[in-house]
């Protein structure tokens, strides 16, 4: 069974039209790039899978039950976690206050106003592994706010992951990085998928990236699907080179 | 006969509570600036008031006055209120409160604790009509005069360049000073602008209630429900709000005296409830 | 980016100074708090004016739980340190001669109040939420003026004093310095329990509200259930303070349900430090010793409480304790 499947999914906001009739499956394991010129819809595709709002037409499902009308605290529990284009962290906490917060929600003790040490063991013991599986265990106890934009952006992947994600969407999880922690976050994305087996839907503009990294790709353009495959098939699909790449080289 | 006398007694009342949500609302808006020195500056101009009439009379004491009282509001605002504008709404607020607290004293020790009757001219005294006895010309007067300010606050944001911008910048401050407006004149204006009508609010008020330092006191809080009840964002709303919540708590005086106050709280409730963003509030604004 | 490899030391919560400076700091503070009697006589004050400060001390560090750790801004806390005080001065006034019973009941009656009202004032955020909060504070402030008979309107509620707790065996008189241990015992139950909650799970979910509200929805929690139960909380040990208010002055009156009060409470909180747990304690400390003094010394002591508003809102945002202010040690 697929895990995702979009149906002739459309979404109108007024009179503009962000996407138009897509239909897309996504498998269990699959590490899936989206791609596309700005204004393609991309992050409009997310934020209708993430629940942020309704399609206006079309179905989207997940696990096999539909997702359309769902709101997005039940999808993060049913396992649909995302990140965002503006990295979405607690500045003011420490990196391991920032991943400790979500890991004690998603093991679903946040109301409790007490906390006992096996518990607490727990929660460590839990965090340290996410903080492993980023390798951020080395800056912990640094303040979330003052570290550089690519350790925020592997902080929120830690958060995301406390919620032990079926699917994983990141929203152009390498935007705005130097070389150096580009290559990091592409590590990540492809260890995540790879040993973790994390299902990824990612939004990116480094093509260098999409073609290293991707199993499929999806390519969006003007809201409307313009071509999905693999690496290759895509660099060789004409009407993706006119449309997009050409355009981009 | 009672419920009209009730009702029209709070509907002049729910005019002070309308012309001082109206310039709340208006700093509220543009400068996101809660003003609890609202009521500082309605005593201030009905004091100025007080003291101009002996020379230039009622007509001009009620021109002259919220001009002072606007120009005090400049000063304060280029001294304190402009310096938190960046900050969390909790400083503006507590800077605020801390100038309620100053104007009230200083009031108090220029003009006394005592409170003082402000003269309005005789032929606003008489009753209209023998029957309706409580219907003066004085009352009419409040109440048209609270309506006309508030039309030509509405033809001034609708048709002026300054009122214009304030609009715009109600919605999108970043995007209008993206276009060169500056932004900070825009918000001194509208600060003084919003103090001004307090003015205006404090003068009739005094001459319906008399003058005490402390007489905004017991006008700010009301107005702030008369923003909540007629929504946040929306001029039209408070000045709705206002009139709603006068005369619901004029009626309520009437059939059950002791709620007269809580009844305007418990409209608040029932509204915050059944509709969160008020009569004619916009979803998410200033949130 | 050269990070050494620094020794990890995870117990840090957001409010926790390395381990050894705090507990020195605690120590000292306990035994000062402890021997107040003894030495506040001798730098001329008297111990009910300690007893206030402690009083304000643990309302403000039951508003900061909201205001400071959860980032709420209430400006209505007067109304549940009325309510307590109220509901203590009624209890003892009417119904009862046991001092605890009638604190135990005006806490609750403040706390409860706080609890079915934030639901209310939640239903907005931001600049809005304080509005709400304000204008349902000062709700009760009339019912305190209209309901003559119950409350003593406007002249306040008299009529009641604290009375001896009698223990199996022995019997505690509550005369001035054996009130301020009570007080104390009072604020060290409050602020152990607000340093738990802290502490837990839920505490650190407060702080991350207060950083940011949407990770957290994305993380699938219903953020205006969380600040509800912030308000409470701090609705349940500002009333508790007002209770003891109640008792320090025999006395409460609807100026304790004040917006006003309100006010005091929050300035204390900035004057302290709002991120910093004994903030409030700082705060409180500075406010009620310069109000104590300025009103004594002058009639327009309002102008001076206001220029300590405006003046510290300005230059000192931060707080006393602003200070101390964690950095990361990179």
């Amino acid at each position: 069974m697929s895990l995702l499947t979009l149906q002739n999914v459309s979404r109108r906001f007024g009179a503009l039209t962000a996407l138009n009739n897509i239909s897309l499956t996504v498998e269990p394991g699959e590490l899936r790039a989206v791609i596309g010129p700005n204004g393609a819809g991309k992050t409009t595709l997310f934020n209708l899978i993430s629940g942020f709002f309704p399609p206006s037409d079309g179905s989207i499902m997940f696990d096999g039950e539909p997702i359309m009308a769902v709101n997005p605290a039940i999808l993060v529990k049913k396992g649909i976690i995302r990140t965002f284009q503006i990295t979405e962290i607690f500045l003011d906490l420490t990196v391991y206050e920032n991943i400790r917060v979500a890991v004690e929600v998603a093991m679903g003790i946040s109301l409790r106003p007490w906390i006992n040490a096996a518990t607490r063991a727990k929660v460590n013991a839990r965090v340290e592994e996410l903080m492993e599986i980023v390798k951020i265990s080395h800056k912990a106890d640094r303040v979330a706010g003052e570290m550089s934009h690519g350790d925020q952006r592997v902080v929120e992947v830690g958060i995301a992951l406390s919620r032990h994600p079926k699917l994983l969407l990141l929203d152009e999880p390498t935007a705005g990085m130097g070389d150096e922690e580009t290559n990091h976050m592409t590590d990540l994305i492809r260890s995540l998928n790879k040993t973790q087996n994390i299902t990824i839907l990612f939004i990116e503009h480094d093509m260098n990236i999409v073609f290293g990294v991707a199993d499929r790709i999806t390519v969006l353009d003007n809201g409307t699907m313009l071509a999905e495959g693999t690496a290759k098939e895509i660099a060789d699909n004409p009407r993706v080179q006119a449309a997009y790449l050409g355009q981009a080289a | 006969m009672v419920i009209l006398f009730n009702a029209f007694n709070g509907l002049i009342q729910g005019a002070f509570y309308a012309l001082m949500a109206v310039g709340l609302s208006l700093i509220l808006g543009l400068n996101g600036v809660i003003n609890f020195a609202h009521g500082g500056f309605m005593a201030m101009a009905a004091y100025f008031a007080y003291t101009l009439i002996p020379y230039v009379g009622f007509w001009g004491a009620l021109l002259i006055a919220p001009i002072l009282a606007g120009a005090v509001g400049y000063v304060v605002e280029q001294l304190i209120v402009r310096r938190l504008y960046l900050r969390d709404p909790l400083y503006s607020l507590l800077a605020t409160f801390g100038l309620a607290l100053i104007i009230q004293d200083l009031l108090r020790t220029i003009w006394g604790a005592q409170g003082v009757p402000l003269t309005i001219p005789d032929f606003l005294n008489q009753p209209l009509s023998d029957v309706y006895f409580f219907i003066t010309g004085y009352r009419l007067f409040v109440v048209a005069l609270a309506i006309i300010s508030t039309i030509g606050l509405f033809a001034i944001l609708r048709f002026t360049r300054l009122g214009i911008r304030i609009r715009a910048g109600n919605s999108d401050l970043e995007t209008i000073a993206a276009v060169g407006v500056n932004i900070y004149l825009l918000r001194s204006a509208n600060f003084v602008l919003g103090i001004m009508f307090a003015g205006l609010a404090g003068i009739l008020a005094a001459g319906q209630i008399g003058l005490t330092p402390t007489m905004g006191d017991e006008l700010i809080m009301p107005s702030f429900v008369a923003i909540v009840v007629g929504g946040v964002g929306s001029l039209l709303g408070s000045l709705v709000g206002g009139l709603i919540i006068g005369v619901a708590s004029g009626v309520t005086a009437a059939v059950y005296p002791a709620a007269t106050e809580v009844i305007i709280y418990v409209i608040m409730g029932i509204m915050l409830v059944a509709r969160p963003r008020g009569l004619f509030g916009q979803e998410g604004l200033l949130e | 980016m050269s990070s050494q490899a620094t020794e990890i030391k995870h117990d840090a919560a957001p409010l926790q100074k390395p381990a050894f400076q705090q507990r020195y700091a605690f120590i000292c503070l306990a035994v000062a708090l402890l021997t107040v009697p003894v030495w506040l006589p001798l730098l001329g004050g008297y111990t009910d004016l300690a007893s206030r400060v402690l009083i304000f001390a643990l309302a403000a560090m039951g508003l900061n739980l909201l205001l400071g750790f959860t980032g709420g801004l209430s400006f209505g806390h007067a109304a549940y340190f009325g309510l307590g005080a109220y509901g203590t001065g009624l209890m003892l006034a009417n119904y009862t001669h046991s001092t605890l019973l009638a604190v135990a009941v005006g806490t609750m009656i403040g706390g409860l109040a706080a609890t079915l009202l934030g639901p209310i004032a939640v239903r907005r955020r931001g600049i809005y939420f304080s509005m709400i909060t304000i204008a349902i504070g000062q709700m009760f402030y009339f019912i305190a003026v209209r309901w003559n008979s119950f409350t003593g309107g406007e002249d306040g509620l008299t009529g009641f004093s604290r009375q001896p707790i009698h223990m199996p065996g022995f019997t505690i008189s509550l005369h001035t310095t054996s009130f301020y241990y009570l007080v104390l015992v009072c604020f060290a139950v409050g602020s152990w329990i607000l340093w738990t909650i802290l502490n837990s799970p839920l505490g650190h979910v407060f702080v991350a509200i207060r950083e940011n509200q949407k990770r957290l929805t994305f993380l699938g929690i219903r953020v205006d259930v969380y600040i509800a139960v912030s308000f409470a909380i701090s609705g349940f040990v500002v009333a508790l303070a007002g209770s003891l208010d109640a008792l320090l002055d025999n006395f409460t009156s609807p100026d304790n349900l004040k917006y006003t009060l309100s006010g005091n409470l929050l300035i204390i909180c900035v004057l302290g430090g709002m991120r910093n747990f004994w903030g409030p304690l700082v705060g409180a400390f500075i406010f009620v010793l310069v109000q104590d003094y300025i009103s004594s010394i002058t009639q327009n002591w309002m102008t001076v409480i206001g220029l300590v508003f405006v003046l510290s809102v300005i230059f000192f945002p931060l707080g006393a304790m602003g200070f101390f202010r964690r950095r990361s040690r990179s």
